[in-house]
């Protein structure tokens, strides 16, 4: 029983130092966006550490079919830097708020050619393990409707109405029988209140 | 006046089969070259080299009505269970039809959207096919629910 619990402590004290030193980045998954528009990627990050004054954002881009990939802003030492060379040039913009976590950019006009994987890596010194996270752009002429929602919607509304319709049914006829059961009551209490006035007419006469 | 009942049952549980057939089975439109494989597109995804998940948004009506009639037929089963054991000798299985005539309307609102709109369904490469077996199973559920709706209509509670 000993060994078991100093082995698990080995463990975890093994795991431990490692797991509260690893930073977690969130961005979405997938995004859509019209040609000609402007769209904002979010990036935030999760760390155990308080955010030190040389917390950095990398974004990377990496274009549909191509294995290589760019990097098109850099957020370090206070500092924001942008691509002011590449086919991003002067339509990126860095608008996140670092010391909240958030190293977002704007890209403006979108074209055809932007389609593509956007990497946001963030590091967090001392914390600094951790693993970029990526979302997908892609770039329409008019935007889709996706597949299932009117669906879903349809199927939605008619189930629903359906229900109602049930429930008010059920809800009028339970409601007339109360209706019926609360006149009875009423009519009781002037036959109770006659005797009473006669009872008391009764006492102050004698 | 079992046997009434087990042939009501049963034709009830076939409709149902036949809608879960149709709503389930990609093959509203089938596309056959000669020397090429068969294809089968709607409903849910259509097929040339990749397959690709339908937007187009009368299918979408026809999805959703098919899947509406669906649900209804199953509900309809539960609540004539219900009333088989809840209602009083001589009364009629009202609700049940009701349910049953509404989901052989939303069969035949699915059917008729579909062979209304098919022409604007499918890409150049897939419209010269023609009909699939699941359009034909939608279409033989309806008469199908709506003769059992009738009978739930006309049928008395006897012991």
């Amino acid at each position: 029983m000993l060994r078991v619990l100093a082995l698990a402590s080995v463990v975890l004290l093994g795991i431990a130092p490692q797991a509260s030193q690893a930073i977690t980045v969130y961005t979405s998954w997938e995004r859509h966006a019209l040609v000609g528009s402007d769209i904002r990627l979010s990036c935030t990050f999760f760390s155990w550490r308080s955010i030190s004054e040389d917390v950095s954002f990398t974004w990377r881009y990496r274009p549909d079919g191509s294995k290589d990939s760019i990097s098109i802003a850099h957020f370090a030492g206070g500092e924001a830097y942008t691509d002011n060379k590449g086919v991003f040039k002067d339509r990126v913009e860095f608008v996140g708020n670092p010391k909240r976590r958030d190293g977002s950019i704007l890209i403006k006009n979108l074209d055809f050619s932007d389609n593509g994987t956007f990497t946001c890596d963030a590091k967090n010194p001392p914390d600094i393990v951790g693993r970029p996270s990526s979302v997908r752009l892609l770039v329409f002429e008019n935007l889709p409707i996706q597949a299932g929602v009117i669906t879903g919607a349809i199927i939605g509304v008619v189930l629903g109405l359906l229900v109602l319709i049930v429930v008010i049914y059920y809800l009028m006829r339970f409601l007339v029988a109360r209706r019926v059961f609360s006149l009875s009551v009423r009519s009781v209490p002037r036959l109770w209140g006659l005797s009473l006035g006669q009872r008391i007419k009764a006492a102050a006469v004698k | 006046m079992l046997i009434i009942l087990a042939f009501i049952i049963l034709f009830h549980l076939a409709s149902a089969i036949l809608l879960f057939v149709a709503t389930i089975h990609n093959a509203w439109w089938v596309v056959s070259h000669t020397g090429h494989e068969v294809i089968y597109a709607d409903l849910w995804y259509s097929c040339n080299s990749t397959c690709y998940p339908v937007v187009n948004i009368y299918l979408q009506a026809v999805q959703a009505a098919i899947i509406l009639a669906t649900i209804l037929c199953c509900v309809s089963f539960f609540v004539f269970m219900l009333q088989l054991f809840s209602i009083k000798q001589g009364e009629r299985f009202i609700f049940t039809a009701i349910i049953q005539l509404l989901a052989s309307l939303c069969v035949m609102t699915s059917a008729s959207i579909y062979t209304a709109q098919h022409e604007n369904f499918h890409a150049a490469s897939l419209k010269s096919g023609s009909y699939g077996s699941s359009y034909i199973v939608a279409w033989v559920s309806f008469p199908m629910t709506l003769i059992s709706g009738l009978m739930y209509l006309v049928l008395r509670k006897r012991k």
